[in-house]
């Protein structure tokens, strides 16, 4: 039997989900949220499909549990999530956790990255994906984000990519994140080392779907990465 | 006289009035019209009287004359690019800015469908 979350600890954890043209995806993710209980903010990414109106929908459903704020324009998963740091602590929330809307994540491990927050082991948690369920232009990029995280920000971690992570309030509050696109996950590795916050890597599943596989971190969002890596040298 | 040294001094004077213009309106600092009007009145010299590069060539240790002139218009161009770039990456800021502001300044709640 995993670990189960208490009721109170369940009211005070908030998820936030960046989403970008994922109309066909997001509900069933939102939805399997919202009965578990858990309550999320929801940030549409000046998405150019109805992503908007199938949010609003699972709203109507579950108000108590979806909170949405919408970019007018699309800015990045980064500014999405920025937004979504931002609004989640009008909540007082005491643990925040951020995954993905497209599926690629599994509902179900979101006890297991809340898990060593709420015993006090960590206070910031990423959730690892496994190596052999990446299809192989995906790990390529990654172990290059890994080594590049590695040298520019000397934080070595097995999954530097990962959208699936958790942070207590506390935490979050002393981060600060600036990455417009996906360099917000090095940029999280590399504040939480910075503000020597305690931090816990868990073992997470991972759904590849052919439409996942075509967002996130591939060798061309690692080139500018990379570049946006070195101008933050200076 | 060749057509290039007619057409570049042309060229040269619009863009000064070009920026004189935008000085006067505001819209550039008076170094940067400063700058440019030299710029723009070193093309006029050499459209007019081409073997003036050789002598700045000279002066940098470069042989040709057309050598310097090809360095000086890289030198001169990638300031420009650089500088673009920056205004550009400025700009994207204050966007993101306004972006997020507006959103968190208007929360979408189920009550607003049924107002």
């Amino acid at each position: 039997m995993g670990f189960e979350i208490s009721a109170e600890d369940k009211d005070l954890t908030y998820i936030i989900l960046p989403a970008y043209n994922e109309a066909t995806r997001i509900r069933p993710v939102i939805e399997e949220i919202a009965r578990k209980g858990y309550k999320m903010i929801i940030v549409n990414d000046g998405s150019s499909d109805n992503t908007l109106d199938v949010i609003k929908a699972s709203q109507k459903k579950y108000p108590k549990n979806i909170f949405i704020y919408s970019h007018i324009i699309n800015r990045g998963v980064g500014m999405a999530m920025q937004t979504g740091f931002d609004a989640v602590l009008r909540y007082n929330p005491k643990y925040v956790v951020n995954m993905d809307s497209d599926g690629q994540h599994s509902v179900d491990d979101l006890e297991n990255v809340l898990e060593p927050l709420v015993t006090g082991r960590a206070q910031a948690v990423i959730g690892v994906r496994p190596l052999k369920d990446m299809p192989l232009s995906r790990n390529f990029a990654n172990a290059i984000m890994n080594l590049l995280t590695r040298i520019f920000y000397r934080v070595n971690v097995s999954d530097s990519q990962t959208g699936f992570r958790a942070i207590t309030a506390e935490a979050l509050k002393k981060i600060e994140i600036n990455a417009r696109g996906y360099l917000i996950s090095s940029e999280f590795i590399r504040e939480v080392h910075d503000n020597k916050i305690p931090f816990e890597e868990v073992p997470i599943k991972t759904i590849y779907t052919p439409e996942t596989q075509a967002k996130g971190t591939n060798v061309t969002e690692a080139f500018k990465i990379l570049i946006q890596m070195i101008k933050h040298q200076f | 006289m060749l057509l290039y040294s007619i057409l570049f001094p042309i060229i040269s004077l619009i863009a000064i009035a070009w920026f004189l213009f935008r000085h006067l309106k505001g819209k550039n600092s008076l170094t940067t019209v400063i700058l440019w009007t030299v710029l723009w009145i070193f093309v006029i010299i050499f459209s007019i009287f081409p073997n003036t590069s050789f002598v700045f060539a000279r002066l940098f240790g470069i042989t040709r004359g057309l050598d310097f002139l090809i360095i000086v218009v890289f030198i001169v161009l990638f300031y420009t690019v650089f500088k673009l770039y920056f205004r550009v990456d400025e700009l994207q800021e204050q966007l993101n800015t306004i972006v997020k502001e507006l959103a968190l300044q208007n929360e979408i709640t189920s009550d607003d469908e049924d107002e």
